[in-house]
C-alpha cells in the first residue's frame, strides 16, 4: 500500500519534471521566429526588398544568443546589413533558441532562395555541414569554423586573433605602470591560447623595441603553460584569478574565458588603478558597466568577414574553403581606447600603424 | 547518538604506538623531502620575496625578504627535530597539531622554493583562500542543517543557482542589495519547501527529489537569463557588496587584510558558523534536531514532532543555500551568468561529509579546498612549468589526500536519508 503510493508519487514527480522541461521548451518555441511562412518572423530587410534580379539575398542563422546579443550574432548581422546596403539586396535572419533549431532554421532558408546563408558560431558546424552536403548549389559561410576536408560551397571564417592580441599586448606593455601585465584562459585549447600567445609576444616585442622589462604573468609562450580557470562559466573564478594577478602586481589583465572575464572586471573595478582587455567583441558595448576599466578589446570583426564573403558572392568570386580574417583584411583588430585614451602613451598609439604594417608584411611574428 | 564532543575525544586522546612511530617517520620524511626536493634545487644567495599586504596597505608594509636556502634549511631542521621528538617520546594528544605544524613547514618550504628569486603575495594568497571557502562553507552548512535532521539535500547547488539569479534580479530592480539577499534567501526557502514536501510528506527518494530541483534550477535560470537578463542588461546590474574594513582591526599588519577587510558575506559566514555550532551542540533546539536525524522513532516517543522539526531544518538549510547563492552574484561579480555556481554546491556537500557533519569541520574542509585552489593559481602565475590540467586537479587531490589520510572516517547521522513513517 505504502510502496504503491511511493511509486505513484515517483511517477508524478517524473512527469512533473517532464512538464516543466516542456514548459521551458514551449515558451521558447512560441517566442521564436522559426516558421519561414510567417512574414513577421523574419527580420525586415534593411532596404526595401529588391524586386528585380539584381542584389543578393543574405540570410543569417544565429546561435542561441539571439540577434541582439551585443556579441557574435549582432556583429555578424551588422556585416550582413552593410552588405545588403552597399552591394544592393536584402538581409534577413532567423534566431535559434536552442541547438535543435539550427537545422530547422537552415532548412527554412534553403527554401527561401538565399544567395548566401550565414551560420554564426562553432556550434552550428555540424548542422551547416549536413545542409551543405545535401545542397551543393547553396552557398554558405560559417563564423569560427573550418572544415577538413573543405566544402566547395562553404567558406569557413577563421580569425587570426593572435595578430590583434599582439597589438593589445604591445599596448598593455606600453601602458602598464607596475611593469607587470597578466592574462589567463578558460580551458587550455588552441582558440584560447592563440590569444595568450599573441599577447605575450606583443609584450616581448615592446620590450625588445624599447629596452624595457615588462613581465607577463599567467602565460609562457615558450613552455605553453599558464593560468586557467578550467571552465567558461564560473565568474567567481574569474574574480579570484583577477585578484591573484592584481596581488602579484599586474595592472592590466586580459581574461580569455568568455563571461568569466567579467568577474575579473568586477575585481579590477573594485580595486582600481588597473585595466582589463576584452576579447572577441568590444566589451565597452557588450559590458558597458565596466567601460571605465576597459583598456581596449581584441576584436574578431565578424562584420568585416561577413561583408567580405558577401562581396565575393555578389562579384562571383566565392571560393569556398577557409577565409582567414586577419589584420590585412580587417577581420581582426583592437577596439578604440575609449575611456583609456588618456592612459595610453602617444608613442604607443603612434607605433600601432607601423606595427600593423609589419605584422601584415610578415616581418613580425605573432605566434611562437 | 554520536555528538561532536564524543568524536573529538576518541580522535585525540588515544594514540596507538604504531601511529606514533608512523607519524614520527612521516615528520622525518617531510624533513628529508624539504631538503631533497627544494633545498638542493635552490642556489645559495637567492632571495624569496613574500608580499605582506594587499590594496591600500601595499605601500606601507614592507614585503618579507627571506634568503631562500637558509629558510629551507631551517625548516628542514625544524621538521626533523619534531620528527625525532615524536619518535623518542611522542606528543600524545598533540600529534595531530604537530602534523599540522610540519605540514605547514612543508607548504611554506614549497612556497619559498617556488618563489625563489621571484615574489609571491602571501597575504593575498590567504585572503583569496578565505573568499573561495565562503560559498563552499555556506553550502556545507546548508547540508548540515538538513542532514543532521535526517534529510539528504543534494539540491544545494540548484538552490544556490536560483538564489544567485533571484538575488540579481531583485537587487537590480529595487536597486537595493539587501533586498536582493532577502530574495535569494526566500528563493532558497521556497525550493526547500518543495524538497521537504517531496521527501518528508510524500517520502519520494530524496536523491531523486534533489536531482529534480537541480535540473529545474539549471533550466529555469538559464532560460530566464537568456530571455531577460542578457537582453535587458539593466536587470543584470545589481552591483556588489564592497569590502567593509572593520575599524582598527583591519589596520593590523598581515592579519588585518586577511580577516578584517572583507565583504559582508565573509563576516556573515563566520557569524553563521558560530551560531550553528552553538545551536546544534549546546541548545535544546539542536539536541532535538539531531535526535530526529539519529533516531526519529525514539525522538517521537519523547514527544518531539519529527515532521515539524524536519520541515524546519530543511527550510533553514534552503535559506542558507540561497544566501550562499547570493554570494556568487552580489558578493563576487555583480551579475548573473548561466550556471555560474559551477558545482560549488556539490563541493560544499563534500566539505560537509569531510567535515563530519560539523560546521567547523566543514569550514576546515572548505578552507583547505580554497587554499589549494588559490595556491595552484599562484603557482601558474609564478610560471611553474606544470600543465594547467594537472594544476587544476590540485585542490581536489589535496582535499582528498588530507581528508582521507588524516581526518579518517566520518559518522553520518544514523537516520540520514530515511523518511520517517509514524505508526
Amino acid at each position: 500500500m505504502l510502496l504503491k503510493r511511493v511509486n505513484v508519487l515517483r511517477t508524478i514527480l517524473a512527469l512533473l519534471g517532464l512538464v516543466l522541461a516542456a514548459c521551458v521548451g514551449a515558451t521558447q518555441r512560441h517566442a521564436m521566429p522559426t516558421a519561414p511562412q510567417a512574414p513577421t518572423t523574419a527580420a525586415p530587410a534593411t532596404q526595401p526588398p529588391s524586386t528585380g534580379t539584381t542584389g543578393i539575398k543574405i540570410c543569417q542563422v544565429t546561435d542561441a544568443g539571439g540577434i541582439d546579443d551585443k556579441s557574435f550574432n549582432a556583429t555578424a548581422w551588422a556585416g550582413a546589413q552593410r552588405a545588403a546596403a552597399e552591394l544592393g539586396g536584402e538581409a534577413k535572419y532567423l534566431e535559434s533558441q536552442q541547438q535543435t533549431d539550427y537545422e530547422r532554421n537552415i532548412n527554412a532558408f534553403l527554401e527561401d532562395n538565399c544567395d548566401l546563408i550565414i551560420t554564426v558560431g562553432f556550434l552550428l558546424g555540424d548542422a551547416t555541414a549536413a545542409a551543405a552536403r545535401a545542397n551543393p548549389d547553396q552557398l554558405f559561410t560559417i563564423v569560427d569554423f573550418a572544415y577538413d576536408p573543405p566544402f566547395a560551397n562553404v567558406e569557413g571564417q577563421i580569425f587570426a586573433t593572435d595578430q590583434a592580441a599582439f597589438l593589445a599586448g604591445y599596448v598593455a606593455a606600453g601602458t602598464t605602470k607596475t611593469g607587470i601585465v597578466g592574462t589567463f584562459g578558460g580551458i587550455q585549447i588552441p582558440p584560447v591560447t592563440v590569444f595568450m600567445d599573441g599577447f605575450a609576444l606583443g609584450v616581448q616585442y615592446y620590450n625588445q623595441q624599447n629596452g624595457t622589462n615588462v613581465r607577463v604573468l599567467g602565460w609562457d609562450p615558450a613552455t605553453q603553460t599558464g593560468l586557467f580557470t578550467g571552465n567558461f562559466e564560473s565568474t567567481d573564478d574569474g574574480r579570484a584569478l583577477g585578484e591573484s594577478l592584481l596581488d602579484e602586481g599586474a595592472d592590466i589583465i586580459m581574461p580569455v574565458a568568455g563571461p568569466v572575464g567579467l568577474g575579473t572586471a568586477a575585481a579590477v573595478r573594485e580595486r582600481g588603478n588597473a585595466w582589463i582587455i576584452g576579447v572577441d567583441t568590444d566589451w565597452t558595448v557588450s559590458a558597458p558597466e565596466y567601460s571605465n576599466v576597459i583598456l581596449t578589446s581584441v576584436l574578431k570583426r565578424m562584420d568585416n568577414a561577413v561583408f567580405e564573403v558577401a562581396r565575393q558572392v555578389a562579384t562571383g568570386t566565392f571560393k569556398g574553403g577557409v577565409y582567414l580574417a586577419n589584420l590585412e583584411n580587417g577581420g581582426v583588430g583592437i577596439a578604440d581606447f575609449g575611456a583609456a585614451a588618456s592612459a595610453v602613451p602617444d608613442a604607443v598609439k603612434n607605433a600601432l600603424p607601423d606595427l600593423t604594417a609589419g605584422i601584415i608584411a610578415g616581418d613580425i611574428k605573432t605566434a611562437p | 547518538m554520536a555528538t561532536a564532543t564524543a568524536n573529538t575525544i576518541t580522535q585525540t586522546t588515544y594514540v596507538s604506538p604504531t601511529r606514533q612511530r608512523v607519524m614520527g617517520m612521516v615528520f622525518l620524511g617531510f624533513a628529508v623531502a624539504i631538503w631533497v626536493l627544494f633545498g638542493r634545487e635552490t642556489e645559495p644567495g637567492v632571495i624569496t620575496t613574500f608580499g605582506m599586504a594587499v590594496g591600500a596597505q601595499a605601500g606601507s608594509i614592507e614585503p618579507l625578504r627571506l634568503p631562500s636556502l637558509a629558510t629551507l634549511n631551517i625548516l628542514a631542521l625544524a621538521s626533523a627535530f619534531v620528527g625525532a621528538g615524536q619518535l623518542a617520546r611522542g606528543f600524545g594528544r598533540y600529534t595531530n597539531w604537530m602534523l599540522a605544524l610540519v605540514t605547514g613547514f612543508f607548504i611554506f618550504s614549497f612556497l619559498t622554493w617556488a618563489a625563489a628569486d621571484k615574489s609571491l603575495n602571501l597575504v593575498g594568497l590567504l585572503n583569496t583562500s578565505l573568499s573561495r571557502a565562503v560559498p563552499i562553507t555556506l553550502g556545507a552548512m546548508s547540508g548540515i542543517l538538513c542532514e543532521r535532521a535526517g534529510v539528504v539535500n543534494i539540491a544545494i547547488e540548484g538552490m544556490m543557482l536560483f538564489g544567485a539569479m533571484s538575488g540579481t534580479l531583485v537587487a537590480s530592480v529595487t536597486d537595493n542589495l539587501w533586498l536582493g539577499v532577502l530574495a535569494a534567501v526566500i528563493t532558497g526557502a521556497l525550493l526547500a519547501v518543495v524538497h521537504a514536501v517531496f521527501s518528508i510528506k510524500y517520502m519520494v527518494d530524496q536523491i531523486v527529489s534533489g536531482t529534480v530541483i537541480n535540473i529545474f534550477s539549471v533550466g529555469m535560470t538559464s532560460y530566464i537569463s537568456s530571455k531577460f537578463l542578457q537582453h535587458y542588461q539593466e536587470l543584470n546590474r545589481p552591483g556588489t557588496f564592497r569590502a567593509f574594513p572593520i575599524p582598527v582591526l583591519a589596520d593590523i599588519p598581515v592579519v588585518g587584510p586577511i580577516l578584517f577587510n572583507n565583504n559582508m558575506f565573509v563576516y556573515a559566514m563566520f557569524a553563521f558558523l558560530i551560531l550553528l555550532h552553538v545551536a546544534l551542540f549546546y541548545t535544546r533546539w539542536g539536541l532535538r534536531l539531531r535526535s530526529v536525524g539519529e533516531h526519529p522513532r525514539a525522538a517521537d516517543t519523547l514527544g518531539i514532532n519529527v515532521f515539524r522539526t524536519r520541515y524546519m531544518a530543511v527550510i533553514l538549510g534552503g535559506m542558507m543555500a540561497g544566501f550562499g547563492g547570493a554570494f556568487f552574484s552580489l558578493g563576487s561579480v555583480g551579475r548573473f551568468d548561466e550556471v555560474m555556481t559551477a558545482g560549488r554546491g556539490f563541493i560544499g556537500l563534500a566539505a560537509m561529509i569531510f567535515g563530519n557533519w560539523t560546521p567547523f569541520g566543514a569550514f576546515g574542509a572548505g578552507l583547505l579546498f580554497g587554499f589549494a585552489d588559490s595556491l595552484q593559481a599562484r603557482l601558474a602565475i609564478l610560471g611553474i612549468p606544470i600543465p594547467s590540467q594537472f594544476l587544476l586537479m590540485v585542490p581536489y587531490v589535496a582535499t582528498m589526500i588530507v581528508l582521507a589520510g588524516v581526518v579518517g572516517r566520518g559518522e553520518m547521522p544514523a537516520a540520514d536519508g530515511q523518511p520517517y513513517v509514524k505508526e
